[in-house]
């Protein structure tokens, strides 16, 4: 929330400075400005109550809506366990629409720090469900998958095509 | 440790540096900065921007191959420590490193040289026509010391009697 005041706030005053600045170009310049200050000042943040995720494993769900995080008072960050409300799912499949389950982030556009320093982050928000005692309920996963897995989800690793 | 290099500007990135970018197919995009980062996510073509590598090699600007290139190359196998042949990398590498920053400035230099040869033409041809602009004609014609021979001399020799109308 403070980082959408802070973006908006952002915005306002380049588009103020956009208006100080050319007051010849008009109206239209100042709003393609917003657009693209839009487009590059995107912030990405924490995956919270609300939001709703890719579901990249072969267990039924197609997407999958976020009710808690279980790590983070802010919300959940890649590697982090969630639970979650099945929004959409294949017909036949062992999960079913409006079941909640348990799911691991396992890609978030969010970057995340790495030990040594860097930062990685992904193209979208995944999550791949898991039961209680956190073992993948599906059998296959697709796209890849960090390395931040390594230490508590070693069954999602083992499934993963690719490990980034 | 690896060093990598940035996918935009070619420039390696030291670890703790930079952000990388995993697409959802698989493809790992390494920025050195924000600035490459922010150009990349612009949609911007590496081989349009001036200031990259990419656009340097392929224009020209830069020297693309070399013998000394071929020791950058990657190479997936790992080495068994030895502690000898680290020690000789180490001293082999600031040597190479010496070799191909050299070769690569007397690439560019030799690039330039066609421009400096062209500039020193056009400021005798200059000279030779324009002398009016400086001293009446009638003023030259009476005093011939003043005027430059009309012989191809030496370079050497052509600096000087150039200079002689000027500090008049």
């Amino acid at each position: 929330m403070a980082a959408a005041l802070v973006s908006k706030c952002s915005r306002v005053g380049r588009s103020l400075l956009g208006g100080l600045g050319n007051n010849t170009s008009g109206l239209l310049s100042t709003s393609n400005e917003i657009m693209s200050n839009n487009f590059l000042s995107q912030q990405r943040t924490f995956i919270q109550m609300r939001t709703v995720l890719k579901v990249v494993d072969n267990s039924g769900a197609k997407k999958v809506m976020c009710i808690q995080s279980l790590k983070g008072k802010k919300g959940a960050r890649l590697g982090d366990t969630i639970v979650a409300s099945v929004k959409e799912a294949m017909p036949n499949g062992k999960v079913k629409k409006g079941k909640v389950v348990y799911g691991v982030v396992v890609r978030a556009a969010m970057q995340r720090g790495r030990v040594d320093g860097s930062e990685v982050k992904f193209d979208d928000n995944a999550v791949v469900l898991v039961d209680k005692q956190g073992q993948p309920i599906g059998t296959r996963v697709f796209g890849p998958v960090p390395h931040e897995l390594r230490k508590k989800h070693v069954k999602i690793l083992t499934l993963a095509q690719h490990i980034a | 440790m690896r060093l990598e290099k940035c996918w935009f500007c070619s420039s390696t990135i030291y670890p703790g540096r930079g952000i990388q970018f995993v697409r959802n197919d698989a493809k790992i995009f390494r920025f050195c900065r924000s600035k490459c980062h922010k150009n990349f996510k612009m949609k911007r073509n590496p081989r349009k921007v001036k200031w990259t590598k990419a656009y340097r090699r392929l224009h020209g600007k830069d020297m693309t191959q070399d013998s000394t290139f071929e020791f950058e190359r990657k190479r997936n196998r790992p080495e068994r420590y030895d502690r000898n042949l680290a020690e000789n990398t180490l001293k082999a590498i600031k040597k190479i490193d010496k070799i191909s920053s050299d070769r690569q400035k007397h690439h560019i230099s030799t690039r330039l040289n066609t421009g400096k040869v062209k500039k020193r033409k056009e400021a005798r041809n200059e000279l030779n026509q324009s002398i009016h602009m400086i001293k009446a004609p009638s003023a030259l014609k009476e005093d011939s010391s003043l005027t430059l021979p009309k012989i191809k001399v030496k370079v050497s020799q052509t600096l000087a009697e150039e200079n002689q109308p000027m500090e008049e």
